[in-house]
């Protein structure tokens, strides 16, 4: 075990703050930590994520960092369409095969079934007494989508060492391969064919073939400040330029009749939903953390917002009562209320002219979501320590929004959305 | 326009605060010999890295937002 003067140690611990993904772990010793994630929602999809991590000081004042994600998912996903007061059925994604919605019920499409494999790496050094430079890559993979980027950071400490400003970048090259081809946006959704390639084809956008590329560039710039002996606040700003392939190719939208027809409200069809190719993200995200007599609490709040509508609020309330025997618990509550993008819309209508874009991914809607948890930490011994930790978040959207109209008032078109997720954690300096 | 306009201004007004903060935290923060809380590994905001980029892949699979606490781009097909 290798202790490192306390100077160092802040200094390291800032750098991981700002290289948001990066795999750099802000301890001031060897460790390895590794976590486990089982996240389910009520009758739709279930995931398990694993994560190892290990950081290590190497010579020449280098820090390594190492992490490795695996992640598993299954189950039905809302497909975008509406509720119906007759049987739907939908051609599954592949383009062979189809699944069927009962009356009434938010149809789900059930063939999602994904694994990913997630790699970083990062290399951080101090650059004389007050700078720390940093770098990193990683890569992902999925059977539909695929991604590698790098990133670098720099950070500085100014006044004593109680301020310490930051700017890091990273890029990102994501390939996207839908099941069955790139559906052509906007177009009908046909019914199965058996051949599986009716997806296939040139997209409007003019890339052709079965993948689609997507590019994502990030800033952040972060300034940390030392306030008293017992309080340290964070402020960053973060800016992401996503271009190229931004829809979701598994996402539809129901075409319903027009409130003129003997059943208004009712699906004519299915159209695959387009977004813009161009996305600008930014957010500004404060934190603050106090020490009070032996426990500390943490306050965060993000505001969102980007060039698709989107604006959202997030605030974070993490309260650590510590015990003397070194146990710990910690309640944790999560607000966050988001505004619809400007192309959101619940579904068309039969006869109207399409939009440019339009998605009814209720991702991408109005809504509010609230998380509510707790954490359980124990020593092992000196060396190591094990987090047990159960949290609920359920999303609360416009379940009858006012464009609705014939049958589409009696159904819920934003369905409440309620998940557990219990995480594992375990961390053990060497 | 108005949500475009507000967002220019608040772009705007953040870099005031910014470099407003950088120019009056030379009067904030603590001697060296006072970091004894500081040092504390609850004190680290970075402590719980892990769980906390586990925590943000959830929701930046379920919502329409990321960024803020760190880069907010791409890596994964769910959102």
């Amino acid at each position: 075990m290798k202790k490192r003067e306390s100077i160092k140690f802040a200094v390291t611990a800032l750098t991981a703050a700002l290289i948001g993904s990066s795999a750099v772990h802000a301890a001031d010793q060897d460790q390895v930590e590794s976590s486990l994630l089982i996240y389910s929602e009520k009758d739709r999809v279930s995931a398990a994520e694993g994560i190892v991590g290990i950081s290590k000081h190497l010579r020449g004042e280098f820090l390594l960092g190492l992490r490795l994600t695996y992640d598993g998912l299954t189950g039905p996903s809302p497909n975008g369409a509406t509720p119906s007061s007759k049987i739907q059925t939908f051609t599954r994604p592949s383009g062979s095969g189809s699944y069927d919605t009962q009356p009434g019920r938010t149809p789900l499409d059930d063939t999602f079934k994904d694994t990913r494999f997630a790699a970083d790496a990062s290399l951080g050094r101090p650059i004389g007494r007050m700078t720390q430079v940093s770098t990193g890559f990683h890569l992902s993979t999925e059977h539909d989508y695929s991604s590698f980027g790098f990133n670098a950071g720099l950070t500085r400490d100014l006044f004593q060492r109680n301020t310490t400003i930051g700017l890091s970048g990273a890029y990102s090259r994501d390939a996207v391969k839908p099941e069955g081809g790139v559906p052509v946006s906007l177009s009908t959704m046909l019914p199965p064919s058996g051949d599986g390639d009716e997806h296939e084809g040139e997209d409007d956008d003019g890339e052709g073939g079965d993948s689609r590329n997507k590019d994502v560039i990030d800033a952040v710039v972060s300034i940390n400040q030392v306030v008293d002996r017992s309080t340290i606040v964070r402020l960053n700003y973060s800016y992401s330029h996503s271009s190229g392939y931004l829809t979701d190719p598994y996402k539809i939208l129901s075409v319903v009749q027009d409130a003129s027809s003997p059943t208004p409200g009712a699906p004519d069809s299915y159209i695959y939903e387009k977004r813009p190719t161009g996305r600008n993200k930014q957010a500004v995200y404060g934190e603050v953390r106090r020490y009070l007599g032996g426990h500390t609490i943490d306050l965060a709040y993000r505001y969102f917002w980007d060039d698709w509508g989107v604006r959202s609020h997030t605030a974070d309330i993490f309260f650590a009562w510590q015990f003397k025997n070194g146990h710990a618990i910690q309640p944790h509550v999560r607000w966050y209320s988001q505004s619809a993008a400007d192309f959101h819309r619940y579904f068309t209508i039969k006869g109207e002219p399409l939009p440019e874009n339009a998605t009814a991914d209720s991702r991408l809607a109005k809504f509010d979501a609230l998380t509510l948890g707790m954490e359980y930490s124990l020593p092992f011994n000196s060396v190591s320590r094990l987090r047990l930790t159960g949290e609920y978040y359920t999303q609360m959207g416009d379940t009858s929004p006012p464009e609705a109209f014939g049958e589409l008032r009696q159904y819920d078109l934003f369905p409440k959305l309620k998940a557990f997720m219990f995480r594992v954690g375990f961390v053990r300096d060497f | 326009m108005y949500l475009k306009r507000s967002a220019k201004w608040l772009s705007f007004l953040l870099l005031l605060i910014a470099a407003a903060s950088v120019s009056g935290c030379a009067s904030m923060g603590v001697k060296v010999w006072e970091r004894d809380i500081l040092a504390k590994p609850q004190m680290q905001m970075d402590a719980q890295a892990i769980d906390r980029s586990m925590d943000d892949h959830i929701y930046f699979s379920k919502e329409a937002s990321s960024g803020g606490r760190g880069f907010g781009g791409g890596g994964c097909g769910c959102n």
